[in-house]
């Protein structure tokens, strides 16, 4: 084949080329499907609403029974927790303390644990 | 006889043609890809939604007042004013009002055992495929909620959970 016209293979090499880039661009495509993905999840696996109402609760309770500690506010106190892990699948508690002054104004400290297996919260205010 | 010597010009031509196409085509496809994260979106602004329209209803109308609606319609069983009030505030829109419905339960304790109970019933758009979404708020009552016969709860101070299931017809 000595005589053969072989001006020809640029366009081949040309071509090859420019089929690896589209499988290149193709590639990227492919990859954009998950974009998002795990940041949608972990958006909504955290839980934000539970842990607002259960601040929510907690402070509604301070503001009913302050850090009194009786079979009334053991039996509130034990709603939340009872009714926590029954329908938010979460363990939670929450503790309540007599008045102390913070720069001059007396609050109770309150302790809440949020835990449902995936997020742990803590946390310990004055209210 | 006609000759061909141009044609191997013109597939060059068509196959650059294409090429160049295609190209734009993908860098133009990329500046709006929908992706699963997308999806999740309206679900999480319809809970936000419904969250805030519940912790509105939870704040009492004035300084004095020391109950909030929220909790008056638990306490009277006011099942209707509920459904009333809540729908209102959610379908309120700059336009046209949107077009979301709500069942709502009510979870007490009693003893050892964590019960519930229906507040507001389905309407007939509900067909259990849709993809509702679960808002919840505590209430805290000074006594039992006044409830339909048949569901018993301790006379005492409690906490209940008011959950709402919300959804897009």
């Amino acid at each position: 084949m000595a005589c053969m016209n072989e001006d020809g293979q640029w366009i081949v090499l040309m071509g090859l080329l420019v089929a690896v880039g589209l499988f290149f661009l193709a590639l990227i495509i492919n990859q954009s499907v998950l974009v998002g993905q795990t940041t949608a999840e972990g958006v909504l696996e955290f839980p934000k609403n539970d842990i607002r109402d259960l601040r929510e609760a907690v402070f509604d309770y301070v503001d009913t029974f302050g850090g009194a500690n009786n079979l009334t506010t053991g039996a509130v106190r034990q709603d939340i927790v009872a009714i926590s892990l029954e329908r938010k699948n979460a363990v939670v508690n929450f503790s309540v303390e007599s008045q102390v002054e913070v720069s001059g104004h007396y609050l109770h400290p309150v302790t809440i644990h949020y835990y449902n297996g995936v997020t742990e919260y803590n946390e310990n205010v004055y209210y | 006889m006609v000759n061909d010597g141009g044609q191997l010009y013109t597939m060059e031509g068509v196959a650059a043609g294409l090429i160049m196409l295609l190209t734009a085509y993908i860098v133009i496809s990329t500046t709006s890809i929908y992706t699963p994260g997308d999806t999740h979106i309206p679900d999480m602004q319809l809970e936000q939604l419904g969250s805030d329209v519940l912790a509105m209803m939870d704040t009492p109308n004035a300084k004095d007042d020391d109950k909030s609606d929220l909790e008056r319609f638990i306490a009277d069983n006011n099942s209707d004013g509920f459904r009333a009030a809540f729908l209102d505030y959610c379908n309120m829109t700059a336009g046209d009002t949107d077009d979301l419905h709500m069942s709502a339960s009510v979870t007490y304790r009693s003893g050892d055992s964590v019960g519930e109970y229906q507040f507001v019933g389905a309407d007939n758009t509900w067909t259990g495929r849709e993809s509702a979404v679960r808002v919840t708020r505590w209430v805290q009552l000074s006594e039992r909620p006044a409830v339909l016969p048949g569901v018993s709860i301790e006379n005492r101070s409690q906490a209940v959970l008011v959950e709402v299931l919300l959804w897009r017809a």
